[in-house]
């Protein structure tokens, strides 16, 4: 692992990790680093982190959608003609990890208009270090749903796979989840995808990988603090 | 004539600068004034045709050359654009002696040396050039230039008036007709008099002492002798005749260029007939991006197309399609490399946006439905706007409104500038293709403009082709027929109703 004040590059290919088949990512244009940059500087003020996460957010939202199906549908234009379009199946809601994955809500209604969105804490159990579930609030017909769940930062991966389990617990299957986040470390790739090879993750940049302290390098901080405090 | 724009009313001894509410001829300067959209000033290549008709007025000091001005304007009935430049708004900076001086009717305004000429042979060249100026503001109450300035653009006949229009070989050779207005020196001196006491309260010695100071040295040696420049002399008063001349001059002038510019089009249109049958343009011959055609895209486009979608639906749509639009066009824009340390304590290496400055331009009205998607995805952008109609008979695109945001009214600025030009549609390309050229106008860097829009007509060159026989052939293609050309098929009707009305 690469110790902290060495001067890494993010762009770079990553060669020591293989990809999970579930795991999709944005495509690498210079227009997306472009905005991960502002959200990694920590000199960027709470408005632009705001603004430029949420831009993201969007397109993380937008990429997820692609992963629900569509069914055929024609409809009559304006002028007259057919078109042979599509319709959208299935209902959808969210599902986000407070309290960083609540930063992820306005996106996603921003894109999925009064979508659903149901709610779990997680936190580490200082007993055990394990993550434990502290409160879950979730669509009574979570089960008939696609869900999109959304946690912005995928670290070790503990607290996503807490989620990804209460979340089946209540019946729905694991093809039917589909895991948001913009940053994620291969480590937590890893380990999450091992555990749930169904659920299809959309993650906006793999990062290098985690500090002693488990923190995504370089990463861009605490999430959360950052959206709602700093 | 029709309405007028941008009306400024200043005068020299009035204390505050007054709101225009009466037009009155003896006080318009530097106005627009508009009768009806202006028709396109470019043919197909997209250059313009001809430079902007030029008339400088001079005279002297109550003379009669604003009314003269003014009863051209008038004799020449619907004209697309006219601008008015008073020589009175290139007086130069003065030093704070001077500003003293003037306070006390001890500075000779009538002096040649009193007027920036470089500055205003400079502004009416921009706009003979079919550019924008940015022309000087100056107080007359406080006796000084002022640090804002007037934007000016899209005139096709530019009058220059002043008592040294002709004086200055510079200026004179940007005119395409000279004309001095001649009066009587006793009818000007009583003409001033009357003025002066009854509008400005001043009292007769002081402006008989000014009078002599300043105002009749002046036309002696400067006004009276330029007036050898001119083509054409009117008299100061019962002038109904030689403006009548001067109009009908001008107008077949107009025409001329204007049947010039119909021959070019006629002549471009056999060329591209000639390069075959109509065919469908692949999308690289377009010079298009297009969106990846995924799923989600299709069913938004499949909600925007049917025409029993609501309202609401048609509206959260279209900003979330504009949305994904706006963030592909930012994918064209120049990045470079930059340097920064995360919260984390790691430095990393990044890209930041590499342009100076960044604008959003709307043809108004359904390239607005895209601004909400470009709002989202630029901070604080600062959008312009171009009113484009097409005239119901001839299909010819009409400008009637420019409103473009600061860093276009400069030139220096607009070279630098990169623009998200925005309409819901491209079917003939016609409005595109002007609101493009006002852009180069400023001086926007062609490969700086990007254009945001919905859909496109595949057969644009074949649209194209039509909107040119319609517009050469003056009694054909009913109305209904030129309608069907230009709507783009399946299409989703008039998205600017459909966003905005129904």
């Amino acid at each position: 692992m690469s110790s902290s004040m060495t001067l890494t590059n993010h762009t770079a290919p990553n060669t020591k990790h293989v990809i999970p088949p579930s795991v999709f990512t944005l495509r690498r244009t210079a227009q997306l680093e472009a905005l991960y940059t502002i959200i990694r500087n920590k000199d960027t003020s709470r408005g632009d982190f705001i603004f430029y996460s949420d831009r993201i957010i969007r397109l993380l939202v937008e990429e997820g959608l692609n992963h629900l199906p569509v069914v055929p549908k024609v409809v009559e234009t304006p002028t007259g003609a057919q078109y042979d379009g599509v319709g959208f199946e299935g209902k959808i809601c969210g599902v986000s990890i407070l309290r960083a994955g609540e930063a992820m809500e306005q996106g996603l209604r921003e894109v999925c208009r009064s979508v659903r969105i149901g709610k779990i804490l997680i936190q580490r159990d200082e007993d055990t270090t394990l993550p434990k579930l502290f409160y879950s609030k979730l669509p009574q017909d979570i089960a008939q749903r696609y869900v999109l769940l959304l946690d912005p930062m995928l670290a070790t991966g503990g607290s996503a796979m807490k989620a990804v389990e209460v979340i089946t617990e209540h019946g729905v299957a694991e093809d039917r989840i589909v895991f948001i986040n913009l940053i994620s470390s291969p480590q937590g790739l890893k380990t999450f995808s091992t555990r749930y090879p169904a659920v299809k993750v959309i993650t906006g940049w793999i990062d290098e990988g985690l500090n002693d302290r488990a923190y995504i390098v370089p990463g861009l901080g605490d999430f959360g603090e950052r959206r709602y405090c700093a | 004539m029709s309405d007028y724009l941008d009306v400024h009313f200043r005068d020299r001894s009035n204390p505050k600068p007054t709101p225009l509410i009466v037009i009155d001829t003896k006080v318009l300067t530097n106005t627009i004034l508009k009768s009806h959209g202006r028709p396109p000033w470019y043919g197909e290549d997209g250059q313009s045709i001809s430079p902007a008709f030029v008339i400088g007025i001079a005279g002297g000091s109550s003379s009669g050359k604003t009314h003269v001005a003014r009863q051209i304007v008038r004799a020449l009935g619907s004209i697309p654009a006219v601008v008015i430049m008073s020589q009175d708004s290139f007086y130069k900076k003065h030093t704070p002696e001077e500003v003293a001086l003037a306070f006390t009717s001890r500075f000779d305004f009538d002096h040649p040396d009193s007027i920036d000429m470089d500055l205003f042979a400079a502004c009416l060249s921009d706009l003979k050039n079919l550019q924008q100026t940015n022309i000087p503001v100056y107080s007359f109450t406080e006796h000084q230039r002022l640090e804002e300035t007037k934007y000016l653009y899209g005139a096709t006949i530019i009058i220059a008036e002043g008592i040294l229009a002709l004086h200055d070989p510079e200026m004179r050779k940007l005119y395409d007709l000279k004309i001095f207005v001649q009066a009587d020196s006793d009818l000007m001196l009583a003409r001033r008099i009357a003025r002066d006491t009854k509008e400005r309260g001043r009292s007769v010695d002081g402006i008989l002492e000014q009078y002599l100071r300043y105002v009749k040295p002046s036309y002696d040696n400067f006004v009276l002798p330029s007036s050898r420049h001119a083509d054409i002399i009117v008299p100061g008063k019962n002038n109904a005749v030689a403006i009548e001349l001067i109009s009908t001059h001008i107008r077949r002038q107009l025409q001329q260029r204007s049947r010039h510019f119909r021959q070019k089009i006629a002549a471009s249109l056999k060329r591209s007939l000639s390069r075959g049958p109509p065919r469908e343009l692949s999308i690289d011959e377009l010079g298009l991006t297009v969106l990846e055609q995924t799923p989600q895209l299709k069913g938004i486009y499949t909600v925007l197309r049917d025409r029993t979608s609501t309202r609401q639906d048609f509206i959260f749509f279209t900003d979330r399609l504009a949305t994904l639009l706006v963030e592909k066009a930012m994918e064209m824009l120049p990045y470079r490399e930059v340097n920064i340390e995360t919260p984390v304590g790691v430095q990393t290496q990044g890209k930041v946006i590499d342009v100076e400055s960044l604008c959003g331009v709307t043809i108004l009205r359904s390239g607005g439905p895209l601004e909400q998607g470009l709002q989202r995805v630029i901070h604080d952008v600062p959008i312009g706007s171009l009113l484009v109609q097409s005239d119901s008979n001839t299909g010819e695109p009409l400008l009637f409104q420019v409103r473009m945001p600061e860093c276009i009214r400069q030139r220096h600025r607009a070279v630098n500038t990169w623009v998200f030009l925005l309409d819901a549609q491209i079917g003939t390309g016609a409005s595109g293709f002007m609101a493009i050229r006002v852009l180069l106008d400023h001086g926007v860097n062609p490969a700086h403009i990007i254009f945001v829009t919905f859909l496109v007509a595949r057969n644009v060159w074949l649209e194209n082709a039509k909107r040119h026989v319609a517009f050469l052939d003056e009694d054909g293609f009913d109305d209904a027929q030129q309608h069907k050309a230009w709507v783009v098929e399946p299409g989703m009707g008039q998205i600017g109703d459909r966003y905005y009305l129904n």
